[in-house]
Formats: structure tokens, sequence, C-alpha cells
């Protein structure tokens, strides 16, 4: 009997933390949420690329579409220059929807050379990453440094951020 | 063939780690010897992709996996040889009892704990590593050292002004390697071997000190503080150096606790040629040497840990300049504390094996791999704040800490209630019972000085912000809340009548005495969980019962602890005994 009224303590104990204050709001976005979306994946777990863009988001998905393209070029020795995100902050206010990734992450991503407007390589880069409100995402060719160099004189209000 | 291959490395997670506590000679509970076994096999096969880039050796599957092979057979070799003699027992003895019994009210705690850890799992299995920090960093230099078969890859060609993550251990680097070899794209699951293994023992840490109904809660509030539960899938520095920095400070308490009138309560150094009453002093040099190790560990893992790790040398010194004085003033009636040279010598080398691990740790990962192998330069005295002369800041820090990481909504985000309930029950004790035991105190101690030491590093390293750094690193105290309140003195009470209360008979409370944690014993039994007749000579320390006639109702006789708590404990002035056994260890 008196396991029995101990074990209806600790049930009790139990159904207390997990409705008590932030514990109840924390448990039902998190590990709950969590465990519904092991339901779905165990279903369909999705290869590695699949689980990466639903993971990474649309960084992940805009940096396989530049190596896409850059593949389809047949640009060995490819570097991606990035518009920075104050620029898409203070500009075009679509930071937080989307970001340009720093150059680590994105050669995580894709194995190519991406630089920063401020990158010691910054004179390498032959291509630009380009985000427009009414066209989207484009890559351009950088054809010469002069061009190189007008691009980054317009960037030049505009620090990179992480 | 990745489930395979885990297992594989499960087993020379067990038998590494097994090695390891064999050549410190503890000897625990299965449950700790098997938890504590993984954790230092995960901590081994973290150096093994290292080394092997220390000496340029080609990181690759067969020479990663051999290596963790022959690391496994080496940290074995002093079983093997004693297997000749004692056969096979040479790997069941350093195992203590298993006396490991489930109680219906345990079970609640356990689905909803196996629930967070199977969440845990999944996601550290299905999902890829996602912090900007792991992936501007270790992840990255991971991939392509599986792709390029060393370290210094070309991650390292790339502009890296963004990130200083390349700097950090190569702890998750490696471990990362090893299990993309192992066919697990994402790696990260050795993780869930951390997390497991760190719960188990918690939980068994806490059901030798309080009811189970009272160690399940404290374990579920700690669990569910959210910030370090995302952190049990999501691969960082910072879970697995709270772990290790955590036990390391509770082996440290057990070193400490050790010698003098007793081993610890539940674990002991078996020093060769000798049992453990010939540890004289308190701070048992072994076990202290081995709560160095893992600190070394968590200094490997964060290499400002350092910092805490001499912190806590003080707390040797002082325990063993206390213990020799006490024994001499015992011996000659001088209560002057003044201490032989032999005493001295003896602090020094404690406290020098208790440090060296750390300095090593150390060694490997800032000024050996970082200055002498990474291709990139990294001026860590540049990051030092150059106002050390104003200490506003710091006070500002420690403001802040309190402020905006321990109190408040913010903190309730990161924390849950755990803090909260902490503070009340600290609180509480101080009013009502107004006194510690040592081992609280230790913890309290403990709790302080990382916050002390979180504040001066932030100080001292601007990088160490408050909302990232610093945020992380307080993982560190919550465990260290956790051990505090198993050994709260209102908690213990509760612990204590509940054992009471489940075991007497017709609903009257029938047992008076009451050792530390809750067991409960009748008079003249020994604390070691086996009920003796009445007449036995009590327990040393251990607040050997005092109920006549209570039957001997369940072998143990101690619903809810560990039979082997209360084995030893030094018995005086623990102040969590029940008031019988302190007033018998006075006049002893």
């Amino acid at each position: 009997m008196k396991v029995f009224i101990l074990t209806l303590i600790s049930s009790g104990l139990v159904l207390i933390v997990l409705n008590v204050g932030y514990y109840r709001e924390w448990f039902n976005a998190k590990p709950s949420q969590y465990w519904f979306d092991f339901l779905k994946e165990k279903d369909d777990p999705g290869d590695e690329v699949a689980i990466k863009k639903t993971r990474y988001g649309i960084v992940y998905t805009i940096s396989m579409r530049v190596k896409e393209v850059v593949e389809k070029k047949n640009m060995p020795h490819a570097v991606i220059l990035f518009e920075p995100n104050s620029y898409y902050r203070d500009s075009l206010k679509i930071y937080g929807n989307i970001r340009a990734p720093e150059p680590a992450v994105f050669y995580y991503y894709t194995g190519l050379q991406g630089v920063w407007t401020n990158s010691p390589d910054v004179k390498k880069a032959n291509f630009i990453v380009r985000i427009t409100k009414n066209k989207g995402v484009t890559l351009d060719e950088i054809k010469s440094p002069q061009q190189l160099q007008r691009i980054l004189d317009g960037f030049k209000k505009y620090p990179p951020i992480l | 063939m990745p489930i395979l291959i885990y297992l594989f490395l499960l087993v020379c997670y067990w038998l590494s780690g097994f090695g390891i506590l064999t050549l410190f000679r503890i000897r625990l509970k299965p449950a700790y010897m098997v938890t504590l076994a993984l954790l230092l096999g995960v901590a081994v096969a973290s150096f093994v992709p290292f080394l092997l880039q220390l000496l340029y050796i080609v990181i690759t599957g067969p020479t990663v996996f051999g290596a963790m092979v022959l690391v496994t057979l080496l940290l074995n070799i002093p079983s093997f040889l004693r297997m000749r003699e004692s056969g096979i027992s040479v790997f069941t003895r350093p195992f203590g009892p298993v006396r490991f019994r489930v109680r219906p009210y345990e079970i609640p705690y356990w689905l909803i704990i196996g629930f967070l850890i199977f969440v845990s799992v999944w996601r550290c299995y299905y999902l890829p590593p996602t912090s900007r920090d792991a992936l501007s960093g270790p992840e990255t230099i991971a991939e392509y050292t599986v792709r390029e078969q060393s370290m210094i890859n070309s991650f390292f060609g790339l502009d890296l002004s963004s990130t200083n993550n390349q700097f950090k251990s190569p702890f998750l680097v490696s471990l990362q390697v090893i299990y993309k070899l192992a066919g697990f794209p994402f790696g990260q699951v050795w993780l869930s071997v951390i997390f497991i293994s760190f719960t188990v023992f918690l939980y068994h840490f806490l059901r030798e000190r309080l009811h189970p109904v009272l160690a399940g809660l404290l374990l579920l509030l700690f669990m569910m503080t959210p910030e370090i539960y995302a952190y049990t899938f999501m691969i960082l520095y910072d879970y697995s150096n709270m772990v290790f920095f955590c036990l390391g400070l509770y082996f440290l308490w057990m070193g400490l606790s050790a010698g003098g009138t007793g081993s610890p309560p539940h674990a002991s150094v078996a020093t060769p040629g000798s049992n453990n009453s010939s540890l004289r002093y308190p701070g048992s040099p072994a076990m202290i040497s081995f709560a160095g190790l893992l600190l070394g560990i968590a200094t490997y893992i964060r290499s400002e840990t350092l910092i805490l790790v001499v912190l806590f040398l003080p707390v040797i010194f002082w325990a063993q300049w206390r213990g020799a004085a006490g024994d001499r003033a015992k011996a000659s009636g001088d209560n002057r504390l003044r201490v032989s040279g032999s005493v001295l010598k003896k602090m020094a080398l404690t406290g020098f094996f208790f440090l060296l691990p750390s300095l090593v740790g150390y060694y490997l990962t800032v000024p050996l791999y970082v200055g002498h192998y990474l291709p990139v330069h990294y001026d860590v005295g540049g990051l030092v704040n150059n106002h050390l002369s104003d200490w506003h800041p710091l006070l500002q820090r420690y403001g802040d800490i309190i402020r905006q990481l321990l109190l408040g909504t913010f903190a309730i985000h990161l924390w849950g209630y755990l803090f909260y309930i902490t503070c009340a029950l600290f609180v509480a004790d101080l009013v009502f019972v107004r006194r510690f035991s040592r081992e609280a105190r230790f913890w309290l101690y403990a709790i302080l000085l990382t916050y002390l030491a979180l504040g001066l590093l932030g100080f001292v390293f601007p990088l160490f912000n408050l909302t990232e750094t610093t945020k992380r690193a307080l993982f560190k105290i919550m465990p260290l809340l956790v051990f505090y309140l198993a050994n709260n003195e209102l908690l213990l009470r509760l612990s204590r009548w509940l054992a009471r209360w489940e075991i007497s008979r017709g609903g009257k409370v029938a047992v008076a005495g009451v050792v530390p944690g809750g067991a409960v014993t009748t008079k003249g039994a020994p604390a070691t969980g086996r009920l003796k007749a009445a007449g036995a000579p009590p327990a040393r320390g251990a607040g050997s019962g005092s109920t006549k006639g209570t039957p001997p109702a369940r072998g143990t006789g101690t619903p809810g602890t560990s039979p082997a708590r209360g084995a030893g404990t030094t018995g005086k002035n623990d102040g969590s005994s029940a008031g019988n056994s302190r007033k018998k260890n006075r006049k002893k």
C-alpha cells in the first residue's frame, strides 16, 4: 500500500513538474515537438541532402544551387563573393530571413571557396551571389578586376557581419 | 554496418575506460564503473585521431580504429598480467556487489526521463550539427579530415577572419572524425554516450543519498534545464566539459573525504599492499589524482577550465593540512596547526598529481596544437583585457551573471527553476537548520568558486562574453546544484522520514536510527546495508541505528538508498547524521 502511495506521489510530482510554469511551455515546444518530428522522420527518413536542406534551411539551399551552377560552368577555381549581411539588414531589410554564409560554413556545405568583402582573398573572387527582392538569388560572373573593385566600393558602407 | 562499428566503439570505450579505472585501482558500484568506463573511453577515443595527427600519421579508418584497439590493449596490460594469476576475476573483481533494486515509485521518473533521453538520442542520430560554432570550426575540420586524411587540411586555407572556432580543442574534431569514419554522416552520436552515462551516474549518486522519490525528482529537474538539454544533442564543448568537470569535483570530494576515519561511503581506492584504512590523512592521493585526470579531460575539452582546477588546489592543501594537524593534535595534545616536512612534501605531491593532467590537457591543445601544428596563428595574449587594474567591469560582470543569467525570465528559459529551487532550499537550510555538512559545504564552495572564476574569465578575456560563452560555461554549475541538493539537510530529513515511513508497520514510524542519506538501520546493525542481529558492534561513524526490535525487513533495509552508503562515512561532524549518531560520534 505504501509503495502504491509513493508511486502516486512520484507520478503526481512528475505531472506537476511537466505542467508548472515555463516547464510546460518548454516541454510542449521542445521534447513533445521533437517526439512528433520523430514520428514523421522515422517513416520518411530522407537522404543526407534532404535532411541537411531541412535542417540548414535556405542558406544551405542557396549554397547548393551555387555549387550546381559552378559545376555546370565547369569552373574548378571559382571563388564566390557574398554580399555583406549588413547590406541585407540595413538596405534590403531581409536579414533574418536570409543571410550570406560565412566562408567556413559555405566551404562545409559546398567545398567551394567563398569570400566576404573584407577577406584577404577577395581579389580572387570571380563570382558574386546577389540577392534582390525582385530577382531572388542570382550568381553573376565577375569579369574584370575593375568590376570587382566597383562592387567592393559599393559595399564599403556595409561591413560584413555574421 | 554502422551499428556494428558503433557497438565495437562502445566495447572499446568500455574496455579502455575500465583499464584506466583499474590503473587507478578504483572500485565502485557497477553502475558507476560502467558509466565512468564509458565516459573515460569516449575521452580516450577523443585523443586518438589527435595523437595520430600529432605524430603525422594519416587519419584513415584502419589507422584510427587500429590505434583505438591498440590503446585499449595498452591500457589493459596490467589487467592482462594479473589475469595469469587471478583468471577472469580480474575483470569482475573491481565491481562492487550488484544490489540495485527497482521500486515501483521510480518508474514514473524513469518513463519521463527515458522519453527525454530517447528524443535526445534520436535527434543526435538523425539531425546534422547545426550550431554556428561547430559549423565554422570543428565540424568542417572533421569533414575535411575524413576527406583529406589530415586534421591540417584545406579548411585552413580559407578566410577564417569571421571565426576563432578553428582554434578550439581537437576533442570535437576527433570524435566527429571517428563517427564519420564509422559511417555516421553527421557524427554526433558519441554525445549520447556521454549524456546517458552521466544521467545514470547522477541518478545513482542521488539515490545513494536520497529516497528515490526525491532522487528522481531532482534528476528530472536537472534534465529539464532547457539549455543543457539542448546541448545533449547539439555538439559543442560545453556539455562534455560540464560532465568531466563535475565528475572531477565529485571524485575530488571522494578523495578528500577518504582516509582519516575511513574510506568514502561508496567508493574505495585500494592502494597496493594495503587496505583503505591505511589512508591516514584526509586526501586519498589516488582518488585525488583520478579527480585530477577527470579535470584534465575537462581542460582538454575547454582550456580555460585550467583556471578553475588551479582554484581547487587550496581545498586539497587545506584538507591535508587540517588532517595532518588533527592527527598531531591527537598524538601530542598540541592543537596548533603545525605539520612536518613530510606532510608538506605529501601535500605538494598530491597537488602536483592533481594539477598535472590539466596542465597536460592545456599544453596539448593550446601551446602544442594551436602554437605549433595549426597553420594559422592565434595570439592569445592579444585577447587579454588591457585594463586589468580597473575592477569596475569585473564587478559589473558578477552582477550581470546574477541579474541576466541566473535570475529573471531569461534565466528560467535557460535553467528552468532549478536555480530558484536550490536557492530556496539553501535559504531554508540556513534559517532552519543553520549548519551544513562537510559535503554540502564542499559543493557550495565549488558553486561559489565556479561563479567567481567565470566572472574573472569574462573580465580577463573580453571575448568570453556574457550571453554566449559565460552562459554555456554556467552549465558547470547546474550539476553542482544537484550535488548540493543531495546534501541539503532539509531534503535529507524528508528523505529519511520517507524511508522510515515506508518501512514502518501500521503507519507508525518505528525506526529512529538513520544514516546520512536516508539509509535506515536497526540498532547494532552495520551501515553496510546488511542487517545484523542486535548487539553486533555498530558500524563506525555511520550513524548506527537505534531501534530495538525493528525487524530486518528486506535484506538491505534501506529503501531507496544504496546499501553501501554509510559504510564508513567519516562519522565526525558530518552534520547530516541523525542526532543519535552525532552524540555517539562526539563521544568517540
